[in-house]
């Protein structure tokens, strides 16, 4: 356990130094701010952009709270996801690439101990940018339109990052299996557009896939209650991520550490 | 007493076989130099003993330890181009690699002060390591292998890539290690094997052509062989002396003849009172010991 902590505070030392805590943070937050802040200022930008002819009345009806707080969330679905892949597809690859790994993995490492050092430590990024994040949008959300109960935000919050953590443990998984970060980010974005296409497209069939929890936490936020599938979405997302670690593990035990 | 034993050691890459089973065993306290020409399979060999690769067929033991017990801890390793975390400083890597080892905190603190001083880069300790030079990273390389005090130390060419000066700091220090713990480096440059090295193993196209101590490999390829310098006519005194039977062959070479005889003993009195006889010009006369780079040529031309 000691050793596990080592390598985790390394992870945090090193997220510091290359000020991924500084700028993954802002982005999650510049995302989180971006729907709200347009969607009240939709008419006066359509205005002052011009090229409607003189007398056009613009008459939009005001979205309803909820719906602007999960047009954040169908941002991080697209964006949060593309920079949760950017900053974890070299965190084992990276290093096996660059052989430091050689290096580190000679010293008596538990392999499990530094995959999952790593997986942690992106965890920890990515659910507190995501949280201020969203908090962001939360507060904007707030005061430019209607106050969403914060226990909402909190379930809402919680829900989503599910989704998040299942993409982070995908990148983990393949950063065991290729050792060019290129190839990693490649892998793991397919895997979850095919998911999510696959999800969306036959949803009857797949309502228990990870890929249906942005969709669900826009339902609770709409009607404030859970669908039947949600329990198992879940369950099997968390059993999924345990299996992918695993996986992982077992997978970065037979490889090779040099070239 | 045996550090480590390695039997049949094979390794392929896609059905090309690098290394074709070697067999040595490492004794405890010596310097072994493995040795052999770019492409043998020195690289390949180091990385299978440390437990970077796994051989394909064969096996590395170490002596008295169980078969599933992890050897890293007893092993140190550096490697040819060794890359570190470049935000971090010399110290805390040290600090991090040591206490990955599992060393005490006090232990780590006192050990890394010690390595900065004896690699000689305790002035740069706080600096990051992006900045060092080619130089400092390799004295840091070395300074992380023997943190945690292996009992076996291997490094895959320490010297190869560093000045004349740093070269010979590097090699003091491996001097330095020889003290305390059994050294395995690789290198294709002979001089330097030969100052440091007790014993010698020589790859050649993944086999072990040749090996054992520097004095048997020296004996055992030993030539009956003179260097003699002659102020002038050095063709045509040596001819004479071929004509009389003196000499075997010679070969003059940037004003040097290196003459092959049967007997060094019986060869030295001839051409000595030869030279006295005839009044020659002899400038320079020496006995030529068999240097490592001649067993390395005989080696591997063989």
């Amino acid at each position: 356990m000691r050793q596990w902590f080592i390598l985790f505070n390394k992870e945090m030392l090193e997220m510091a130094r290359n000020f991924k805590w500084v700028w993954v943070p802002i982005a999650f937050i510049l995302i989180g701010v971006m729907d709200p802040i347009t969607t009240y200022y939709m008419p006066q930008i359509l205005d002052s952009v011009g090229g409607l002819p003189e007398g056009t009345v613009i008459e939009m009806p005001t979205p309803p709270a909820p719906d602007i707080l999960m047009m954040s969330i169908g941002q991080y679905n697209m964006f949060g996801v593309l920079i949760i892949v950017l900053i974890t597809m070299g965190l084992i690859a990276g290093e096996r690439k660059s052989g430091v790994a050689g290096i580190i993995l000679v010293k008596p490492v538990s392999f499990s101990s530094y995959i999952t050092a790593k997986w942690a430590g992106g965890l920890l990024l990515v659910w507190v940018s995501y949280f201020v994040g969203l908090l962001a949008s939360w507060y904007y959300v707030g005061i430019l339109f209607k106050w969403i109960p914060f226990g909402d935000f909190i379930q809402a919050f919680f829900t989503y990052g599910i989704w998040l953590s299942f993409v982070l443990t995908v990148t983990i998984f393949f950063n065991a299996f290729f050792r060019s970060p290129g190839v990693v980010g490649f892998a793991s974005i397919a895997t979850v557009i095919v998911l999510s296409l696959v999800s969306g497209s036959l949803s009857h069939l797949l309502e228990w896939s990870p890929a249906q929890i942005a969709g669900y936490t826009g339902e609770f936020l709409s009607t404030h209650s859970f669908p039947e599938a949600m329990l198992p979405t879940t369950l099997l997302a968390v059993g999924g991520i345990v299996f992918l670690l695993i996986g992982a593990i077992l997978v970065f035990r037979k490889k090779e550490l040099a070239a | 007493m045996s550090v480590i034993q390695v039997k049949d050691l094979k390794k392929s890459f896609q059905s090309v076989e690098i290394i074709k089973g070697i067999n040595f065993t490492l004794q405890e306290g010596r310097c072994i130099a493995l040795l052999g020409p770019n492409g043998a399979g020195k690289t390949t060999t180091l990385r299978m003993l440390s437990g970077l690769m796994k051989p394909s067929s064969g096996s590395v033991n170490f002596s008295g330890l169980e078969k599933e017990t992890d050897i890293r801890q007893f092993i140190g390793y550096l490697p040819q181009h060794p890359i570190f975390y470049e935000w971090m400083t010399g110290r805390e890597f040290l600090e991090y690699v040591g206490k990955l080892a599992g060393m005490s905190k006090a232990d780590v603190k006192k050990r890394t002060d010690e390595l900065l001083e004896l690699v000689g880069i305790a002035d740069a300790k706080n600096r990051r390591i992006g900045k060092y030079s080619g130089g400092m990273k390799q004295r840091l390389g070395i300074a992380q292998a023997i943190i945690h005090r292996p009992k076996l130390v291997m490094l895959d060419e320490p010297v190869s890539a560093l000045d004349p000066i740093g070269r010979r700091e590097v090699l003091e220090l491996l001097e330095k290690l020889k003290e305390e713990t059994t050294v395995l480096f690789s290198t294709h440059i002979l001089n330097d094997a030969e100052e440091v090295c007790d014993d010698i193993l020589f790859l050649h196209k993944g086999k072990l052509v040749e090996s054992g101590t520097m004095e048997e490999l020296r004996e055992k390829y030993q030539q009956a062989k003179i260097d003699l310098v002659f102020r002038d006519d050095m063709e045509g005194i040596l001819k004479s002396f071929s004509e009389k039977g003196l000499l075997q062959s010679y070969l003059i070479e940037g004003g040097k003849a290196s003459v092959m005889v049967e007997n060094i003993e019986e060869a030295r009195r001839a051409i000595v009172e030869e030279v006295m006889k005839e009044n020659l010009p002899l400038v320079k006369f020496e006995i030529n010991r068999t240097s490592l780079e001649d067993v390395f040529m005989k080696v591997v031309q063989s």
